[in-house]
């Protein structure tokens, strides 16, 4: 109890270390915001023009994939105000020997490596997405599913752990090859085959999906589960995906870090 | 005569110099081979893979909506397999176009201060990325084009072989203008501490200005008029269209004059920000 405590105080203490540092580049900051909704513009943009010519994808319509991007959305907020600076500079402490600083803190240094630096800022993109999904679900053709609502509070909690240990996976792979620049990129690639509905892609592609690189369930299964009701027991089937992926995620860091050689003198 | 020669001499010094900025480029890419591996081939299949799965299950809901088989669906009055080859090579041309590794490289030479050190060199800062830049782009993008030779038979795609050369130096270009872009973001840093979310936000709408995550033409009116006449198309919507048939030669050459006038325009804004910059910033050390 006490050392969930002492990691509790010190999230806090780099959330408002991390505010202050935000203030600092202001323009920086404009811009990030700026991008996040051009993206977000980017993959709208996607569906809004091909359901122009179509009413239904595998199932979907286009009420149901704005819910789908809603919630994709709100992953990509949390993920951005929590995990994205510090997991996309990993590469780069490892190059330059910064790592060392962390091993030797006396606090875990998977926790201080992946949420040392927050977005603060995004907090302003979380508010806009979060008024996305509202509106999306407001247009159902059934109606808000109030009762399954609540369900949001497991699932997307569940598909931002999933989703930061296969990227922990992936920026952890730098210590073993060093220069890991394109594994950020393929990453990227396989994260896109989340931004998706899953039931679009052939069965066997959807088995990978749900299992080996679990992207699936980011946005996928947390949309079905709340706005086709597919059923509690893939809430629980997230819940324990979520655990075992965080598992596997430290154990691929403490077997990786026997690669590190320091950078730094 | 003396000043032809010299002129000649100083050309001829350029090319050298150029020559040996790319090879430096070249080199630097072997050694990491996996990295290389990641970049030439596996991120460009997965794109690949992404997008052809969106594009059948596309044209599958479309099929059964319509009662029709779904190779007999079309859209915007092309079928399926036309969308296919599309997004098959979109994700080769998307690949020569995106420009994140050099961007940031430069950027990050003006914020430390290393940038000093390519001052004082007989090679201008914009031609020193810009040969290693080309290099880097023509190794990779013949990499990945061997791939894709093998991945369109495979697919039995509607590629029209002959018209590649002719999309690839459009392609090839279209990153000249990428390159300026670059130079401009890059020497933003003279102003401001961090600009690497410049990149970024250029990268993205470049994403979508480009044609790469559908065909411009699909969009509405009047935004499709205006995106495809935009230089941006020249990323992947042209030369991707003039490949697999869409469209004529006529289109790639209106491409070859809307990144020449990009090129005037960005080129301006690219020498008014360098100077600029240059007159701010105090360089030090050694």
């Amino acid at each position: 109890m006490g050392l969930v405590r002492r990691h509790l105080h010190l999230a806090h203490s780099l959330l408002r270390a991390s505010f202050m540092a935000d203030l600092e580049y202001r323009a920086n900051l404009a811009v990030k915001i700026v991008t996040d909704i051009i993206w977000y513009a980017a993959m709208l943009s996607v569906f809004e023009v091909l359901f122009r010519h179509t009413s239904t994808i595998s199932g979907w319509t286009i009420d149901t994939t704005r819910v789908f991007m809603g919630i994709l959305f709100l992953v990509d907020a949390l993920w951005m105000i929590l995990f994205s600076e510090n997991l996309d500079r990993f590469s780069e402490k490892i190059r330059r020997g910064d790592l060392d600083m962390y091993l030797t803190k006396p606090v875990n240094a998977q926790f201080m490596l992946s949420l040392q630096k927050w977005m603060v800022a995004y907090v302003g993109n979380l508010l806009i997405v979060l008024g996305w999904l509202a509106w999306s679900l407001s247009r159902l053709p059934d109606g808000v599913p109030w009762e399954r609502l609540p369900l949001l509070l497991v699932v997307v909690p569940c598909a931002l752990l999933i989703t930061y240990s296969i990227r922990f996976v992936f920026a952890t792979s730098a210590l073993i090859f060093t220069r890991a620049d394109a594994l950020n990129y393929i990453w990227y690639q396989i994260y896109r085959l989340g931004t998706r509905p899953d039931a679009i892609y052939p069965p066997a592609v959807r088995i990978v999906l749900l299992t080996i690189l679990p992207v699936g369930f980011v946005a996928s299964v947390p949309a079905r589960v709340v706005v086709q009701g597919e059923g509690i027991w893939l809430v629980g089937v997230m819940i324990a995906f979520a655990s075992a992926a965080v598992w596997l995620s430290t154990r691929f860091w403490k077997y990786a870090l026997r690669f590190y050689t320091s950078a730094s003198s | 005569m003396l000043e032809t020669r010299s002129r000649a001499a100083s050309l001829r010094g350029l090319w050298r110099r150029s020559v040996g900025s790319a090879r430096l480029a070249v080199l630097s890419q072997f050694e990491y081979r996996f990295n290389l591996i990641a970049d030439t081939v596996i991120q460009p299949v997965l794109t690949a893979v992404v997008e052809v799965a969106l594009w059948w299950a596309l044209f599958w809901s479309i099929g059964t909506a319509a009662g029709l088989a779904a190779g007999e669906a079309t859209l915007g009055g092309f079928g399926r397999d036309y969308y296919l080859s599309y997004a098959l090579w979109a994700a080769f041309f998307s690949r020569i176009y995106a420009s994140w590794m050099y961007e940031f490289r430069m950027t990050e030479e003006i914020d430390t201060g290393a940038v000093n050190s390519i001052l004082v060199r007989p090679l201008g800062f914009y031609e020193y990325y810009l040969a290693q830049f080309m290099a880097y782009k023509v190794m990779t993008a013949a990499i990945t084009l061997s791939v894709w030779l093998v991945f369109t038979q495979f697919f039995d795609s509607q590629t029209i072989f002959s018209r590649l050369p002719l999309a690839l130096a459009l392609a090839f270009f279209h990153l000249f203008l990428v390159h300026t872009i670059s130079f401009c973001i890059a020497s933003c840093a003279f102003f401001y501490n961090r600009v690497h979310s410049f990149t970024v936000a250029k990268n993205i709408s470049l994403w979508m200005l480009s044609g790469e995550l559908f065909p411009l033409d699909l969009m509405p009116e009047p935004l499709r008029s205006i995106l495809i006449n935009l230089p941006f198309a020249c990323g992947v919507y042209v030369p991707v269209g003039y490949v697999t048939g869409r469209f004529g030669a006529e289109r790639v050459w209106s491409g070859f004059l809307s990144i020449a006038i990009g090129l005037v325009v960005f080129g301006l804004l690219a020498s008014v920000l360098w100077n600029a910059g240059r007159r701010r910033y105090t360089g030090q050390g050694a």
